[in-house]
């Protein structure tokens, strides 16, 4: 009886701290699709950037594209105030390396409730698309997240905190995220 | 009774011989920074790392030409890593010797361990510290560096001509600097 009682309270901790972890924006740890994905990748791209890295990579960003941009201080100001950047980049040696179900597992594995879907572009008769996920609490856009099927590419990204639709393509090229997959959030949240 | 003595002190004795090397071993495998991670990748992957003479002054004076901008650079060479190497390996190998606070921002691994990359960081206060490990074929380079941004990007617009109002004195020598930077043709005239 004291046993059950323990891991009752147990298992009500862990619950606690993973709600507490996903209320608090952190990045998730990698869903175990994407371990399967690693190993059939021929190549593979992983950048995890928390708060404080982004607060200095800031630092570089400002004095590279000078202070007199404005976009670029738009850009630099986004970045300080991001909570996380989370990229995952598979290319594949051939096509159908991945099937539906595994993108539909990693589509449920970043959302939470407050995600709504922008873009499901889809292929007919394959798996591959581009799905745009934003994160919106009170009207602000607090998180994106980005998944981009090609026939030998997969790229993942996921964006936490504050955003600026307009800032958002300057993203693209830096943290290793995607220039291609920025652009076409950009476009749909212009919308 | 004396036998019963004698028996345990021969089993503690037995004992503390087993032991006494697998405590060392797991010691060593704790070290920590950089020269642990280059002996340990030696002793992996049977490979020589080729340590770049006055390495200590070459890092005094990186640190007083960019003006602390770069400073503590340790840098290893290993052009005789062979065979395949396992990304995953690699990976806890760095991990594991790295010390705490140090996070992994970037990994690029390739299927057949032909190429190899791993960053790492440390906030250091108002700077960073930096491992890159990059494997390329046989070629294997650790370089650890601890940077100043602001007194980087400062040193580097410094001489690419750029210039930035923080780091000047006062904001007049900010505007009229470019225009000095030009052989202006009214001047000249």
């Amino acid at each position: 009886m004291q046993r059950r009682i323990l891991f009752a309270i147990a298992l009500t901790l862990g619950i606690a701290c993973a709600t507490a972890a996903l209320a608090q924006d952190e990045l998730p740890a990698p869903s175990p699709i994407e371990k399967e994905l690693a190993s059939r990748a021929s190549h593979v791209t992983e950048v995890t950037l928390n708060r404080s890295m982004l607060e200095f990579a800031a630092k570089f960003m400002d004095k590279k594209d000078g202070d007199n941009d404005k976009e670029s201080q738009a850009a630099r100001q986004m970045i300080q105030n991001l909570k996380g950047v989370y990229v995952r980049e598979y290319t594949f040696d051939k096509d159908k390396a991945y099937s539906e179900d595994e993108l539909e597992g990693l589509r449920k594995y970043f959302q939470t409730t407050d995600w709504s879907a922008m873009v499901r572009e889809r292929t007919k008769g394959s798996a591959q698309g581009t799905d745009v996920f934003v994160k919106l609490i009170n009207g602000q856009m607090q998180g994106l997240f980005v998944l981009d099927a090609e026939p030998r590419e997969l790229s993942l990204v996921l964006i936490l905190g504050p955003i600026n639709p307009d800032s958002i393509s300057q993203l693209g090229g830096n943290f290793g995220i995607p220039k291609d997959a920025v652009k076409k959030a950009q476009k749909e949240v212009r919308k | 009774m004396t036998k019963n003595y004698g028996t345990a002190a021969l089993a503690i004795l037995g004992l503390t011989a087993i032991m006494t090397p697998a405590i060392l071993l797991a010691s060593g495998g704790n070290e920590v920074g950089f020269d642990a991670i280059v002996r340990d990748v030696e002793s992996r992957y049977h490979a020589h790392a080729h340590r770049i003479p006055f390495m200590g002054l070459i890092s005094v004076v990186a640190g007083v030409s960019t003006h602390g901008g770069v400073r503590s650079v340790h840098l290893a060479e290993f052009e005789d890593v062979n065979g395949p190497v396992d990304g995953e390996e690699l990976n806890k190998l760095v991990e594991q010797h790295v010390g705490k606070g140090w996070q992994r921002i970037v990994r690029e691994t390739s299927r057949d361990g032909g190429e190899q990359n791993l960053i790492f960081v440390h906030p250091e206060g108002n700077r960073m510290g930096m491992l890159v490990v990059d494997l390329d074929g046989h070629d294997l380079n650790l370089v650890q560096v601890s940077i100043n941004p602001d007194r980087l990007t400062d040193e580097i617009n410094q001489h690419s001509g750029k210039h930035h109002p923080q780091t000047d004195t006062d904001e007049t020598t900010a505007k009229t600097e470019p225009e000095s930077d030009k052989p202006s043709a009214t001047a000249s005239e």
